[in-house]
């Protein structure tokens, strides 16, 4: 319940406030929102089976987009380009995908 | 076998399919069951809302940089949309009002006296294409059905061989869709646009010359240019009609920039005929440097 309320509480002060992003972060927003949307699943998926802890979810969802941040920046830098930020799409996709099936057999039972 | 006999671990893309879920829920869950101290439920509603304030804050704010990036790439596309139509319009304004302005001057010069030297620069200025024309000739319309994508068949140098073969059949002017040709002109291309005079001319393509209908009609015929065209009716599949008209009214052309070139002072008096090939410009060794050039020699006898 505080989760969703913190949740529409965020929506609410970024949709609101529509801060501008420095030119700098923009490779980086995309890879945020993925991992972003990963901690939320994943989350959601750990409440459904009574495993879910708070701090495990934060810490999980922000050394993810740490971590994946760093993986883009040095594809960035090392010339390796955009590629890096797509194994990154694509690892995190594969768990965003995972985590919603759970959720769904969980729901539905199907 | 012994059970010492190492694991393989297990393999990547497996794990990856199947544990979706962060290993680290599932060990919290394993040392809250072994009776560890866990944090109060107060700080972990602390740390669950702080942890969703930050994912919707950031999913918003991904969401209205994506759709202001959007309105911007929108607005930058309309506004360079509005200022070459600006620019068109201005054009064709300050083209009408150059046109507007010669004619002024062309009158003012008639009222002075249309005699003499005045004659003389009428006669100039027909022949430099300054002035719009009118008069019989022929219409030829091109047609290239595949230009539009890019695998025209016609290239600059097939218009280049039939406009000059217009010349040589007697066409007295040319204009290329109501671009007129004149001395400097040139017929060229950039990737499958044609360019008469830097201008792009759009298919289907108008030429109009004037001349004597007849014999122009007649010597065109046996030109190559019009060979060519007629091959490529066969070959290509391109629409080439030639009509005679009784009349064509072609426009003016803009007037050479003369940034290079300057009068000589002349002693020996204004000629009273212009001769071709009198032409006597004194290069100054550097290259496209300044040439003086006599003042009648800009234009041929026609």
């Amino acid at each position: 319940m505080y989760a969703v309320i913190a949740l529409a509480v965020g929506l609410a002060i970024g949709l609101l406030t529509s801060p501008t992003v420095p030119d700098w972060l923009g490779p980086y927003l995309p890879i945020a929102v993925v991992a972003a949307l990963d901690a939320v699943l994943g989350g959601l998926r750990a409440k459904l089976t009574n495993v879910f802890d708070a701090k495990v979810f934060v810490v999980s969802f922000i050394a993810n987009v740490l971590v994946a941040a760093l993986i883009v920046f040095l594809g960035d830098q090392l010339g390796v380009g955009s590629e890096l930020s797509t194994a990154v799409v694509v690892v995190l996709g594969i768990r965003i995908f995972g985590n919603a099936a759970a959720i769904r057999r969980h729901f539905f039972n199907a | 076998m012994s059970d010492r006999a190492p694991v393989p671990p297990p393999p990547l893309l497996e794990t990856l399919m199947r544990d979706t879920l962060d290993p680290g829920y599932q060990r919290a869950a394993q040392r809250r069951s072994a009776g560890e101290p866990t944090p109060s439920p107060r700080a972990s509603r602390n740390w669950l809302a702080a942890g969703t304030l930050v994912v919707g804050l950031l999913l918003a704010v991904a969401f209205t940089t994506t759709r202001a990036g959007h309105a911007d790439a929108n607005q930058v596309r309309a506004a360079l949309l509005a200022d070459v139509s600006r620019a068109q319009a201005q054009e064709a304004a300050l083209v009408a009002s150059v046109t507007a302005l010669d004619d002024e001057v062309r009158l003012a010069q008639s009222a002075a006296g249309g005699s003499g030297p005045l004659a003389q620069l009428a006669v100039l200025e027909d022949l430099a294409a300054l002035t719009a024309v009118t008069g019989p000739g022929l219409r030829i319309t091109l047609n290239d059905p595949n230009a539009a994508t890019g695998n025209g068949a016609v290239l600059d140098r097939d218009l280049q061989l039939l406009v000059n073969g217009l010349w040589s059949a007697g066409a007295e002017a040319v204009a290329i869709s109501d671009v007129r040709l004149r001395v400097t002109s040139a017929i060229r291309q950039a990737g499958g646009a044609i360019l008469v005079d830097n201008r792009p001319v759009a298919w289907p393509i108008v030429i109009q010359a004037i001349g004597d209908p007849r014999s122009v009609h007649q010597r065109f015929i046996s030109t190559p240019g019009f060979g060519r065209f007629s091959s490529f009716v066969q070959l290509y599949d391109i629409g080439f009609e030639v009509l005679v008209v009784d009349s064509v009214t072609l426009p003016a052309a803009a007037a050479v920039d003369a940034r290079y070139l300057e009068t000589t002072s002349s002693t020996s008096g204004p000629a009273t005929t212009p001769e071709a090939g009198t032409a006597t410009a004194t290069g100054t060794g550097a290259g496209i440097g300044t040439a003086a050039v006599t003042e009648t020699t800009a234009a041929t006898t026609g």
